[in-house]
């Protein structure tokens, strides 16, 4: 019983847009992260004295501490925009699957 | 009941002068200890009546939303350690402990990109029931169960430590009465109320210590024109590294492999951590868990913009306070070493500072329900990986009654509790520093690949992910006894065998590759049998469809 409602999952044609949408963006945004991620700890392991500059003249706030600011704000946006992408695209095609199968 | 009146009979010893003279006790830290622990008792009683079934021990029953889960697991995250740890290195070498922050924040893109919502979809009450989906359960249960009683382990030490010297500071306890304390309220709120009374306490505990942490943060702002640049001139101006204050510091200049490895382990760790991953299965849904991750997030980053204020903000104003420091006989002090009760305490201090006894006892009292919230929900997954992995499904083999399951967790959160109170005394003048760095590697490099590569790649198979995390386990936990951090500051021997303390550079991609080499050499049939499950396992993990009928078994 279970292996006919995974073949009909597998069979329509939702499933199969719904696996590569979501397999890509969830990559895309992985990447991105990995990106932001590394890009700061490689900086910060390999030059690190660009991290210790103001980031202005009459500044003592420096371009590091600046960055590390953003970077807390990237990843919560990372997060909040992939939420918003879920629940605008794959929730409405999962749900059409859902109740085609069951 | 009995278990409620010891616990009155311990707390009324906080009443006695004995104790208020040994150290600072602060009335309002232990009036407002005594609500908190009257509300939760309240709710353990109320969630006790709740608890019935395996399902609602584990997970609540599934009932928790994903705002409340976001916010217990905001408060799993923002432990006493990591509040007091980070503003405490920020104290210190100011910009490193931005670099600490910001590791444990990008824990969480890594878990909402690669595993919340697939996890939710695959699994029922702990991360084990989702590796050993497709994979054999014997060799997969062992193994989780493994890696997250040492993870387990090694936080428990790390918080009963902290925690007893904390409290040690904050009320004037004894050492040895504030790790029983801790002890005794997190048997109750576990054995009676479960994963409902465990999730509560910790949102309770998440929202004060939100509140709290803006309060000081925007005290210390109003101090400074709630300009944050002026702040940062002051903390400048008057510590004692200078300008290098904002920039990196010993934690890179010594060697860049290390800072490397220890953002791995902090980054990937997060996605395999037992008491973090369990709460995924408290919500009803895939898209519940979803928002758990963006709550939890949010939260998460927030306060950690607090704590970079706080920490700068105790540089800044903590040295117009004499007071707060043990002073040399000429009046003299050094502001990194003589503060009282350490550079942990620096968040502590300043609360008095800005915000005087009031808000000191309100801070001193939030800390001590974190630490206790947070050891309720370690033992929770303990619990899970001694009943649920090796009692249910390895040693009865699935042939347990469910009556059985739960009352084995009763009696394993029993024994954790007496077993984290004994630590806790054993490593009391142990140097423990290294235990929460070690338990994010073992995540890292054990759990993680193994969780990753079973649901992600069609190639998995039993052999290569027993393999790959067992490696990955014992080499992880090998490398940092023979460093510095414990070859030498513990055991005292001249000289660290490994050159750093993290192993994450290479711990991380030896299990990934060990996974995969011992995974595509597997040419047994029951490689082959795994690999064509992975088909079943991805319309589930995609969809979740069957995931309610495996729910009653």
């Amino acid at each position: 019983m279970q292996d006919t409602v995974v073949e009909k999952v597998l069979k329509h044609p939702k499933y199969v847009e719904l696996v590569q949408r979501r397999t890509r963006i969830s990559m895309t945004f992985f990447f991105i992260a990995l990106v932001i991620y590394s890009g700061f700890i490689l900086t910060l392991a390999f030059m690190p004295d660009v991290f210790a500059q103001p980031i202005g003249p009459g500044w003592t706030m420096s371009v590091g501490v600046l960055t590390g600011i953003l970077v807390v704000f990237s990843a919560v946006i990372m997060i909040a925009l992939y939420t918003y992408v879920s629940n605008k695209t794959f929730d409405p095609l999962l749900a059409a699957i859902v109740r085609d199968v069951e | 009941m009995k278990k409620f009146l010891l616990s009155t009979s311990l707390l009324s010893l906080f009443a006695t002068p004995a104790f208020a003279a040994t150290g600072q006790a602060n009335t309002s830290a232990i009036v407002m200890f005594l609500l908190f622990i009257a509300g939760t008792m309240v709710i353990t009683w109320w969630a006790a009546r709740k608890t019935q079934t395996t399902s609602d021990f584990y997970t609540a029953g599934g009932g928790i939303t994903g705002f409340q889960n976001g916010l217990a697991i905001a408060g799993d995250y923002i432990s006493a350690a990591s509040f007091l740890g980070i503003a405490g290195m920020v104290y210190v070498s100011g910009f490193d402990g931005i670099i600490y922050a910001i590791g444990f924040l990008f824990g969480w893109p890594v878990v909402m990109f690669l595993v919340a919502e697939r996890l939710r979809n695959l699994g029922r009450f702990n991360f084990a029931d989702v590796t050993a989906f497709r994979l054999e359960q014997t060799p997969m249960r062992v193994l989780a169960a493994s890696a997250s009683l040492l993870i387990i382990a090694l936080y428990l030490i790390a918080q009963m430590v902290g925690a007893g010297k904390l409290i040690v500071l904050l009320f004037g306890l004894e050492y040895k009465i504030s790790v029983i304390i801790i002890g005794a309220l997190m048997m109750i709120y576990v054995f009676f109320g479960g994963m409902t009374a465990t999730t509560w306490v910790q949102i309770i505990k998440a929202v004060l210590m939100l509140a709290g942490g803006t309060l000081l943060a925007a005290l210390v702002l109003m101090a400074f024109n709630w300009n944050p640049d002026v702040l940062l001139a002051e903390a400048v101006k008057v510590h004692p590294s200078g300008a290098s204050l904002v920039a990196p510091g010993a934690l890179v200049s010594g060697n860049p492999l290390n800072a490397l490895s220890l953002g791995l382990a902090l980054a990937f760790g997060t996605a395999g951590l037992p008491h973090i991953l369990m709460r995924f299965f408290t919500v009803s849904s895939a898209k519940e868990a979803r928002k758990s991750v963006i709550w939890a997030s949010s939260f998460i980053g927030y306060f950690y913009l607090l704590t970079f204020i706080i920490g700068f903000g105790a540089v800044a104003l903590l040295v117009r306070h004499p007071e707060y420091f043990n002073l040399a006989a000429d009046g003299s002090f050094d502001m990194l070493k003589d503060l009282i009760g350490g550079t942990n305490m620096a968040a502590v201090h300043l609360s008095n500072a800005v915000g005087g006894s009031l808000l000191l006892g309100f801070m001193a009292a939030v800390t001590f329900a974190t630490i206790v919230a947070v050891v309720a929900g370690l033992a929770l997954a303990g619990a899970a990986a001694i009943a649920h992995d090796l009692y249910a499904n390895v040693i009865a083999r699935g042939r347990s009654t469910e009556k059985e399951e739960m009352r084995i967790s009763k009696i394993s959160i029993l024994v954790l509790g007496v077993l984290a109170v004994l630590l806790g005394i054993i490593f009391e003048d142990q140097n423990v520093a290294f235990m929460v760095g070690l338990a994010f590697a073992i995540a890292a490099s054990a759990n993680f690949p193994v969780l990753v590569l079973s649901i992600s790649w069609r190639g998995c198979t039993t052999r290569g992910a027993t393999i790959g995390g067992f490696l990955g386990l014992v080499f992880a936990t090998l490398w940092v006894v023979l460093s510095k951090t414990v070859w030498v500051d513990v055991f005292g021997n001249a000289e660290a065998i490994t050159p750093f303390p993290n192993p994450g550079i290479f711990s991380i991609p030896l299990a990934f590759l060990t996974i995969w080499f011992f995974s595509v050499t597997d040419k047994s049939a029951r490689a082959v049998k795994e690999r064509d499950a992975f088909t079943a396992l991805t319309v589930r993990s995609q969809t979740g469809i069957g995931r309610s009928g495996a729910q009653d078994h």
